[in-house]
């Protein structure tokens, strides 16, 4: 909703918040009055509509509010389709400008034991839509008896978060999964844009692991080489990109549902990739004592 | 390139250009947010400082020296930013030491403030530097403060920098004709002891210098209100050895000390 | 972002028994991007006296060109090294040169006097000095390191424990910042 409408405007400030009845479909198990749910919506999986503060400048407050809470940045995930599945990998840490603010973040979110989304830009605006995001794809799973599809997922994500375009949510990510139709893979983020892809990263690493990944992909890979692939392109990514560092975590959804295959110090990948050569102490050569 | 004297504006344009630019905003330097401060008694001149430099919101020195030496017989409390502080009362302290060479007298306080504020108005305010200055010469005690601008006042007693407010008061109170030494420094301590808990840019321990006629007594740390008091008796052990992947050993060169001795071009 | 923080660096000196260590991390970036892991911002002016300087890397070059200039013109006049109080004045004065336009750098300096007694000092950009007795701190790991060696540092150690010591204080403190690290270089002297 565009706020340089009048009418719009007018509104906003008479009610100051957000009406998302339009986005939320009439169908029973979106419904918040459902007795599905249980009737005054305390388990609802919409969101109550946010207050709006009160000010003639809408955008500009939103524009310092983000400013004042501006989350952690910098990261690196990605994630691929392959022969066996799909491996969705990410590094840990979270900065606040040049400050390390964590080394042990959670970037891959588990949405149900069949679909993982991948966490860039705000952790709280990331974190928040999965969590609801889980909520209806649970909800979807009761009211239809079977598990919702990554299509689906994804798409229900994107259109809350084209939803709340352009007023300061900060969302890059991934959904991966396997539902009916085998591995699923989408790219999603807060300009409201959705992607079906087979190799996706996001953050500010996104051009280092690109590089790694690019070059080493190949479809027909086992799932050790996968692992392996995914593992090495985050950490280049974080030996390149100060903002992405701490643990390089990688899983991997096959028909059975994802699995966490490994996470490793990037610290320590390091010496695996680039094996310190230990010299023994060297003496420099003393001048000889005059004769 | 060197040694043409005087400031080098060379820098300005490139760093003027990455400003504007907007990669960067212009950087802050080491301040001395200070009380510092002065007052006459009977035989002479005492001043007084705290020991606290700051660089933003961190302390990063806990015991700086802010009572410079300008002659014997003058010496002079600096506030504003600690390069700036110490540039202009080294400048003008060699100035004086020249003078004395050349003139075989004492240094006059008012020579002291008429060099300090002549740079300082000549830099219209961009020296930041705001000076307590104090001295006993030839016509006896004076105490002059001077803003970073290049006026000056001459008073009786006065305080300078961030804590300046909660020096005065005790001033304010306490302050009369004619005090003794012992007195004298009571107050200044209780001055400085005002800024070092009442104002945030002020800190850690007190520096008094007293001033009389033919004498001078530096009294470093007269005061130190603060001790660390959170040192760990056991010290601090290390779980795990650093890993060390390289070692050279260089080992360093004997010192050689030349003795001269005639006939040393022989061949 | 500050420019002290466009190239990322960590810069720490100690003081112990007849005994100095200064170390540094390794790292040059261009913000966010690590360009190398092999930089060096500690030099030696002579056996006993060793200039660290963090910040802007080019600055950080060019400053540490023209004082190797100006020792060695002294060394030709003197016929000697010279002393890290006389070096740090030096720099201090090259320094409070472009005080209305300065260098984009934080020296610090760390050296053994005469009688191996040792001497540490940092400045700011302009030429503050800042002499202190027991370790002094740069780069835009700085704070990180303040914290670490408050807690570390104790007085005259012996050149293998101040060794443990100024090395597990960078290495705690690079791990909370992203513009320093990648491994470091420790010079006990």
């Amino acid at each position: 909703m565009s706020l340089a409408d009048p009418e719009v405007v007018g509104f906003c400030f008479r009610m100051m918040k957000l009406d998302f009845s339009g986005l939320e479909s009439k169908a029973p198990h979106f419904d918040a009055s459902n007795e599905l749910v249980g009737g005054d919506g305390a388990l609802s999986a919409a969101p109550s509509s946010f207050q709006l503060p009160i000010t003639a400048d809408f955008d500009g407050f939103q524009k310092n509010a983000i400013q004042m809470v501006k989350p952690a940045k910098g990261t690196t995930t990605l994630a691929f389709i392959f022969k066996e599945g799909v491996m969705v990998a990410a590094d840990s840490r979270a900065s606040m400008g040049g400050y390390i603010s964590s080394q042990s973040v959670k970037k891959i979110i588990e949405i149900n034991p069949y679909m993982l989304g991948t966490m860039a830009g705000g952790a709280a605006d990331c974190q928040f839509w999965h969590r609801n995001l889980g909520i209806k794809c649970r909800l979807h799973e009761l009211a239809n008896k079977r598990r919702i599809s990554v299509t689906g997922a994804s798409k229900l994500l994107a259109n809350i978060l084209y939803s709340y375009r352009g007023m300061g949510l900060s969302v890059g990510t991934m959904i991966a999964g396997w539902d009916e139709t085998g591995p699923g893979l989408y790219y999603v983020d807060s300009e409201g844009g959705r992607l079906k892809g087979q190799r996706f990263s996001v953050g500010s690493g996104s051009p280092y692991a690109y590089g790694v990944l690019d070059s080493g992909y190949r479809y027909d890979m086992t799932i050790e080489e996968a692992a392996e692939l995914a593992r090495r392109s985050i950490y280049h990514a974080t030996f390149r990109d100060a903002a992405s560092g701490g643990v390089a975590s990688v899983y991997y959804v096959g028909p059975n549902g994802w699995k966490k295959l490994s996470g490793d110090d990037v610290g320590e990948l390091h010496y695996h990739y680039y094996p310190a050569i230990s010299s023994t102490t060297e003496q420099e050569m003393v001048e000889a004592p005059a004769a | 390139m060197e040694n043409s004297g005087g400031f080098s504006f060379d820098l300005c344009k490139r760093n003027g250009w990455l400003v504007e630019k907007g990669i960067v905003k212009p950087p802050s330097f080491t301040k001395t947010g200070t009380t510092i401060v002065g007052l006459v008694f009977q035989d002479g001149v005492i001043l007084g400082a705290d020991t606290r430099a700051t660089a933003g919101s961190i302390v990063c020195d806990k015991n700086c020296e802010k009572i410079h030496y300008m002659a014997p017989n003058i010496y002079c409390c600096g506030a504003g930013t600690a390069a700036d502080t110490e540039a202009v009362t080294d400048m003008v302290s060699s100035q004086l030491q020249l003078h004395r060479y050349h003139t075989g007298r004492e240094s006059r306080v008012i020579t002291a403030l008429t060099l300090l504020k002549k740079h300082l108005f000549g830099y219209q305010g961009y020296v930041s530097a705001a000076l307590v200055l104090g001295g006993v010469d030839c016509t006896g005690p004076h105490l002059h403060t001077i803003y970073p601008h290049g006026s000056t006042d001459t008073l009786p007693f006065a305080t300078m920098g961030s804590g300046s407010l909660a020096a005065m008061s005790v001033f304010e109170s306490k302050y009369k004709e004619g005090l003794t030494r012992d007195e004298g420094i009571k107050i200044v301590t209780e001055a400085i002891c005002a800024g070092i808990f009442n104002d945030l840019g002020s800190g850690s321990n007190v520096d008094v210098c007293v001033l009389t006629k033919g004498h001078k007594e530096y009294l470093r740390n007269n005061l130190m209100p603060n001790p660390r008091t959170y040192v760990s008796a056991k010290g601090y052990s290390f779980s795990k050895k650093t890993e060390v992947l390289m070692t050279k050993v260089t080992p360093l060169k004997e010192r050689v000390e030349v003795i001269e001795a005639g006939d040393a071009m022989e061949e | 972002m500050s420019i002290f923080e466009y190239n990322g660096s960590a810069l720490v000196a100690m003081v112990g028994k007849n005994c100095f260590a200064i170390a540094s991390d390794r790292r040059l970036g261009v913000q966010l991007q690590t360009i190398a892991t092999d930089f060096q911002r500690i030099h030696k002016i002579h056996d006993r006296l060793f200039l660290g300087l963090s910040g802007l890397g080019t600055d950080t070059q060019t400053l540490y060109q023209r004082l190797v200039f100006r020792h060695k013109l002294y060394q030709l006049r003197e016929e000697r090294d010279m002393k890290p109080e006389t070096f740090a004045s030096l720099v201090s004065a090259i320094l409070y040169e472009k005080r209305f336009g300065p260098y984009f750098c934080q020296p610090v300096i760390a050296g053994l006097s005469d009688e191996d007694k040792p001497f540490i000092c940092t400045m700011d950009s302009i030429g503050a000095k800042e002499l202190a007795k027991d370790f002094v701190v740069a780069g835009t790991a700085g704070e990180s390191l303040y914290g670490a060696c408050e807690a570390m540092f104790k007085p005259d150690m012996e050149p293998e424990e101040l060794f443990e010591t100024i090395s597990q204080a960078l290495l705690s403190s690079v791990d909370r910042d992203c513009l320093s690290g990648w491994g470091g270089h420790v010079y006990v002297v």
